[in-house]
């Protein structure tokens, strides 16, 4: 039977419940939760077992928060498996799992996320820049863009609900109490968290999620999230597709321009011939590119105009550090540039630019290096960055500079160079395809069906790309130097290395599956 | 523009539109949210009757609360009750009335109507004009509207969309125990030893019943369901039945309950009549026949049989599984049969109990003048059509002597040309009414359509007259839900623009008739309605003589019968005027028929032997799959309302098919793709296939609500002979490639 009251979700028969009963409380007073005691925190329980699949906690959530329809906090996603008539079909509802490690949190670029010491992880809207990396480091995809604020949201466990004393709205809308806030003993949860985990959730080991999941006893280990089939490209996030290019190209060109320089100025004192003058080109497209980068991926943010905050969390966010690297790179590229055109070249300062460079790079690649999205999360993705760098820095270097000022091998060490970064570069989609072979989670296989199976044609697109990018490359070093032939070479390995290039880095970002929280039918399907 | 730039700079974060407020009674919600006061009604959605708050700020709804002290809800509400305001600021309501499709004044509106139909009537006699009605209205305005129509206009024809879902339930319980009306209430649920659910899909249908069947720890309940729904997967025992096999089942039960011994034998003796009959019929329902037949196994129905003539109280909910059949009216006798002979009547735990559909299909049945005279008084007895026409002055050769066609024969009637002129209330036969062509072809021949709703819908699309209504929370009155409890319902806010009231609108037909004054003499509002009501209602079954809606309100709903405390006679509570006076509260009743006293003309409730029929439109080789139709938790019929709830609409937004893998593997079709379905009527493409093993194999299942991707351009038009319900259910048809 139930009481009769709003409140008596309060009296929970579980272990750690943290609320008191109508009874003790009385009706006229709010519901007090209970206090935490040092070593603790609150934490969501779900209760698999009643949860009819209503979606109340969804509405009761959105109308409690005033959340747009684009932006729910709480979700219910449904698992099935079995054949009629012994199936099983159960809903998860989920909100935030107000992790112990919260990677939302520590991949946060501007310190918008704390962890309240209620162990709510709480988001900051006025620290928000609607980056969206906390969406790729949640393993459950919790965290959600409101387009209407252009900043991400997320659940806080109704934390103004809290700190008056009340229960969460979804809690309190539950029809069949399958949603409570309990309270945990962190220190034993960090030991043992394994009543987070359940089937078709990503491992709570990831972040240490703290929601405790009542399971069906019964319930098949094969029991799958109906979205799980459902496979569809990610957004191929286009300033972020011109940001890394257009760095990695820029990197690529400072550092053959450097080379070049330091060749020539090494030659120059053997032989006392000054031939490095040609290479202002160089260095002026090198800055070229990489202030449109910085300038495009602007663009990515839900407020452009803060982007400066995202250089809060050099601590912990390779996000931040990307930032603040090319940051630093497109200024030194500046000021090597400028030096160049005021006739004043300092290698210092174009050496200081490939290594501020190179780490920018490498900071890019490490981003993406995440466990919520297991394509990325590979050192594959920081030798693709690089290779990237190789393949097309040297190409265009190649390409702007006065070649026939240039000693005759010189150019073709560029072409040689560009060329063994494409073959890298394929190299890359070998080691894809036996990582996909070789292992069973949803993500990855996810991810080589988009990549070998929707994607084929662009894939094969790019290989071929490739193929002809290095094709080119050895054309135009066997060429007649300073002939127009090698010119029109030079130009086509250009544009066929960065036509290739962009179909990668597209396909980069569209055949990534991350990890989720079980979604339903619709979420997964239309 | 400039405030375009801002936002796409990200210079602020519209932060003013997410801050929080504190309201006195539900504590810190969204600013957005926070209302100036609350407004006690109930939902407009389901029969399920949760009581809630309607917040109003500024004169508009803001939001809803459940009620935390009724006695239905306790405080929770479903996923539609719950962003239920959004109703009253959606886009395509109704503010003008249209005639022609072109905007015009009341009087215009209402001129056309009465003119048009008045030429109808007058030419061809009280045949040629009929009303299609609803359950959505409140009881008030089905009062007034039975008695406009019926006492003051004399149609023949009058009958509501209660017909496409309570009908064998109102005629099954009429053969059993001689009435309407059902005999339990909801906490029954929670006090019964077993809870038999067939053909009630409760979590995704009227959602706040469930914790009543999770909390019960102690029943063991058993879902029949063809289907592996929601209900079913929080079932002790469920019966996967083939569709069609319930009468079979139950038969098949009822012979293990004679075999075992479990038959109360003392309750059918002194109350019940046919038992002889039963006995003899049942014997032809084995256990393998039934196993073979239901495709379920022959232990499970013994232990189902067992669990329930065993149990000292048994509960048996029913949905639209049974009613929407052939053999609906047929089936329901068959559940009552099965209740009465183990006792299971009129006991606390023990019930027969159809949940019924819309919030207020209770009452029209009771007060509307549709299937029954108001107060469950029969259109055949010249009595009680003597004691009508009494009580509402009119001369009794006003009323029709029968009920007149029902829903279905009404569109016969159009598609033969006896109908020339039709009145729809708040319903939506495009989208609900089986097999789609035929109906948009009979509406399409009317002389004269009007149509009265608060949205634009297919239906207005194709009206000549429209007049626009108000809605939930724009209207006061009572509904009346499952367990026969009438609830308030409160005006909260103003229909939009021109639109008024459906009682309003009532007074308003009447007048544009010359009738204002002889059927609705000095009424100013719904209220009026209601205390006519009561008197009406006085010492029938369904009595509402002892409620006002002061008495309501403060008991958070009022079961009938509910006499007037004060009134020792159904003569002198006829005469009553209030009954909340001088401390005699009203009390209601939880339960009908505690004493084994039935409404017959025996006084005993009669057991009846049924065999099932097969289905008319079975699978073949040219359509070999069964399609069965239903509903989703996040939509209410055909979506008028909940379709423009953007978070509802989220998270259903489009029609899909349930197809079992191993059909899917078949045909070639993968999860989510897009696939045509055809029957013997018509066909639907483009439907999003959801690859399943809740559905039986040879078996799909689509939801109804969608008019874009309508089922109902397949179903049959085959109807219950008795309650004229149609077969929404079965059906054969084909997937085809898109």
């Amino acid at each position: 039977m139930i009481d009769g009251s709003l409140l008596h979700l309060l009296d929970v028969d579980l272990e750690g419940a943290i609320g008191r009963s109508v009874d003790e409380l009385g009706l006229e007073d709010a519901p007090a939760l209970l206090p935490l005691d040092a070593g603790e925190q609150y934490r969501f329980s779900f209760d698999m077992t009643v949860c009819i699949g209503c979606h109340s906690c969804e509405v009761a959530c959105a109308e409690q928060n005033g959340s747009p329809v684009e932006a729910l906090w709480r979700r219910v996603g449904e698992l099935e498996s079995g054949v009629f008539p012994d199936v099983h079909r159960h809903s998860l509802s989920m909100a935030c799992n107000h992790c112990l490690e919260p990677t939302c949190l520590s991949g946060c670029p501007t310190n918008a996320y704390v962890k309240l010491d209620n162990g709510v992880v709480k988001h900051l809207a006025d620290s928000c820049i609607g980056c969206q990396y906390c969406i790729w480091n949640c393993p459950y995809e919790v965290p959600v863009f409101n387009p209407d604020r252009r900043i991400v949201t997320k659940c806080d466990m109704c934390q103004p609900r809290l700190e008056a004393g009340e229960l969460p709205a979804c809690v309190l809308a539950c029809p069949t109490e399958a949603i409570g806030v309990e309270k945990v003993d962190v220190a034993a949860w960090r030991a043992d968290h394994s009543a987070a985990d359940g089937p078709g959730l990503p491992p709570s080991s990831i972040t240490l999620s703290t929601t405790r999941i009542i399971l069906p006893v019964d319930l098949p280990a094969d029991a799958a999230p109906v979205h799980a089939g459902a496979i569809r490209p990610a957004d191929p996030h286009w300033p972020l597709i011109a940001l890394t290019l257009l760095t990695q190209l820029a990197v690529g060109t400072v550092a053959a321009t450097v080379a070049l320089e330091a060749v020539a100025r090494w030659q120059q004192a053997l032989t006392g011939v000054r031939s490095h003058d040609v290479l202002a080109p160089g260095a002026v497209a090198a800055f070229v590119s990489g202030a449109v980068a910085l300038a495009a991926s602007v663009l990515h943010l839900g407020r452009p105009v803060h982007a400066w905050k995202s250089l809060r969390n050099l601590r912990h966010s390779w996000l931040s550090r990307e930032v603040a690297l090319f940051g630093a790179f497109a200024a030194v590229a500046m000021v090597y540039a400028v030096s160049w055109l005021v006739g004043l070249p300092t290698i210092a300062v174009g050496g200081t630019g490939v290594a501020i460079g190179l780490a920018g790079v490498y900071a890019s690649g490490r981003l993406y290096l995440v466990p919520a999205r297991p394509a990325w999360n590979s050192p594959r993705t920081l030798v693709a960055f690089f290779a990237t760098c190789v393949a097309s820095g040297p190409l265009l270097a190649a390409l702007v500079l006065d070649r026939a000022a240039l000693p005759v091998a010189w150019p073709r060490i560029l072409y040689g160079v560009a060329g063994a970064g494409t073959m890298v570069q394929l190299a890359v989609y070998q080691h894809v395809a036996a990582s996909v072979a070789a292992r069973r989670d949803r993500e990855v296989q996810a991810f080589g069906a988009l990549l070998f199976g929707r994607f084929r044609g662009l894939l094969a697109a790019r290989v071929m790309l490739g193929v002809g990018a290095v094709v080119l490359c050895i054309a135009a070093g066997l060429a007649q130097p300073g002939s127009s032939v090698a010119a029109v070479l030079v130009a086509l390995a250009f544009t066929v290395t960065a036509t290739g290039e962009l179909a990668g880095r597209y396909l980069f970002y569209v055949t990534v599956v991350p990890m989720t929280a079980a979604r339903s039918f619709f979420h997964g399907w239309s | 523009m400039k405030v375009d730039v801002g936002r796409w700079l990200g210079l602020g974060t519209n932060a003013p539109a997410y801050t929080y407020g504190t309201d006195d009674r539900f504590g810190v919600m969204s600013s957005s949210r926070v209302p100036e006061r609350w407004v006690q009604t109930t939902c407009g959605y389901c029969s399920v009757g949760c009581g809630m708050f309607i917040g109003v700020r500024d004169g508009r709804a803001v939001s809803v609360k459940g009620d935390p002290d009724h006695p239905v809800n306790r405080g929770r509400l479903c996923p539609k009750g719950l962003a239920e305001h959004h109703t009253l600021a959606a886009e395509g309501r109704l503010t003008v009335p249209l005639v022609a499709g072109v905007p015009s004044s009341w009087d215009g509106a209402l001129d056309h109507m009465a003119s048009g139909f008045g030429r109808l009537l007058d030419e061809h006699g009280p045949e040629a004009v009929a009303v299609i009605s609803t359950g959505q209205l409140v009881t008030e305005e089905f009062y007034a509207l039975g008695k406009l129509v019926r006492g003051g206009l004399g149609l023949r024809h009058f009958d509501g969309n209660t017909t496409l879902c309570m009908s064998s339930a109102v005629s099954g319980y009429k053969r059993t125990f001689g009435s309407d009306g059902p005999p339990g209430c909801y906490a029954d649920i929670d006090e019964a030893d077993c809870i038999l659910l067939v053909g009630a899909n409760m979590a995704d249908n009227h959602p706040l019943l469930m914790p009543r069947v999770l909390d019960n720890k102690a029943a063991t309940v058993i879902v029949v369901d063809p289907r592996v729904t929601k209900t079913a997967m929080v079932a002790d025992l469920h019966l996967a039945i083939r569709p069609r096999t319930d009468i079979t089942l139950l038969n098949g039960m009822l012979k293990v309950i004679l075999d075992e011994g479990l038959v109360d034998l003392a309750y059918v003796e002194a109350h019940t009549e046919g038992f002889a009959e039963l006995a003899a019929h049942v014997q032809a329902y084995p256990l393998d026949r039934v196993a073979a037949e239901c495709g379920v196994a022959a232990g499970d129905v013994r232990r189902a049989a067992l669990v329930f003539g065993r149990a000292e109280r048994a509960f048996t909910g029913w949905t639209m599984g049974v009613n929407h059949s052939v053999q609906g009216t047929a089936t329901v006798t068959l559940i009552n049969t099965l209740n009465l002979v183990t006792g299971n009547v009129g006991r606390a735990g023990a019930a027969p109990f159809s949940i019924t559909g819309q919030c207020n299909a209770m009452g029209t049945r009771e007060a509307g003048a549709t299937a029954s005279l108001p107060g469950y008084r029969n259109w055949d007895s010249a009595d009680d059509r003597a004691d009508m026409a009494d009580l509402w002055g009119v001369p009794v050769n006003r009323l029709p002597t029968q009920r007149g066609r029902a829903y279905p024969d009404i569109i016969d009637g159009i598609l033969d040309g006896t109908i020339k002129g039709l009145w729809i209330i708040a319903t939506n036969p495009p989208v609900s009414f089986p097999n789609r062509r035929r109906l948009e072809k009979a509406l399409s021949m009317l002389d004269l359509l009007v149509v009265q709703d608060g949205f634009e819908t297919p239906t207005t699309a194709m009206a000549d007259v429209v007049l626009p209504a108000g809605i939930w929370g724009e209207k006061d009155g009572t509904y009346t839900n499952s367990e026969r409890r009438a609830s308030r319902v409160s005006q909260a806010v103003d229909p939009p623009g021109l639109a008024r009231s459906d009682f309003d609108i009532f007074v308003a037909v009447a007048g544009a008739f010359g009738l204002a004054d002889e059927l609705f003499p000095g009424w100013t509002g719904p209220r009026d309605a209601f205390d006519e009501w009561r008197r009406v209602s006085a010492g029938r079954l369904c009595d509402y003589s002892g409620m006002t809606w002061e008495a309501i309100e403060e008991a958070g709903g009022l079961q009938w019968p509910c006499p007037d405390p004060r009134a020792q006679s159904t003569q002198s509570a006829r005469s009553a005027s209030s009954a909340a006076g001088n401390g005699t509260a009203p009390a209601g009743s939880a339960r009908l028929y505690g004493d084994g006293v039935f409404p017959t003309p025996s006084g005993r409730a009669r057991l009846w032997c049924v065999d099932p029929e097969p289905i008319t439109d079975a699978p073949d080789d040219e359509y070999p799959l069964l399609l069965n139709t239903g509903r989703t938790v996040e939509h209410w019929h055909t979506r008028t309302k909940t379709g423009r709830v953007a978070i509802l609409e989220g998270l259903a937004p489009e029609g899909w098919i349930d197809l079992n893998p191993e059909d899917a593997n078949r045909l070639g079709f993968h999860q989510g793709e897009r696939v045509d379905m055809v029957s013997r009527r018509g066909s639907v493409t483009g439907i999003p296939v959801r690859i399943t093993s809740v559905v039986r194999p040879g078996e799909v299942f689509m939801p109804f609500h969608y008019d874009e991707l309508c089922v109902n351009r397949l179903t049959i038009d085959e109807f219950d002979p008795i309650s004229r319900e149609p077969n929404y259910k079965q059906a054969a048809v084909r997937l085809e490639r898109h």
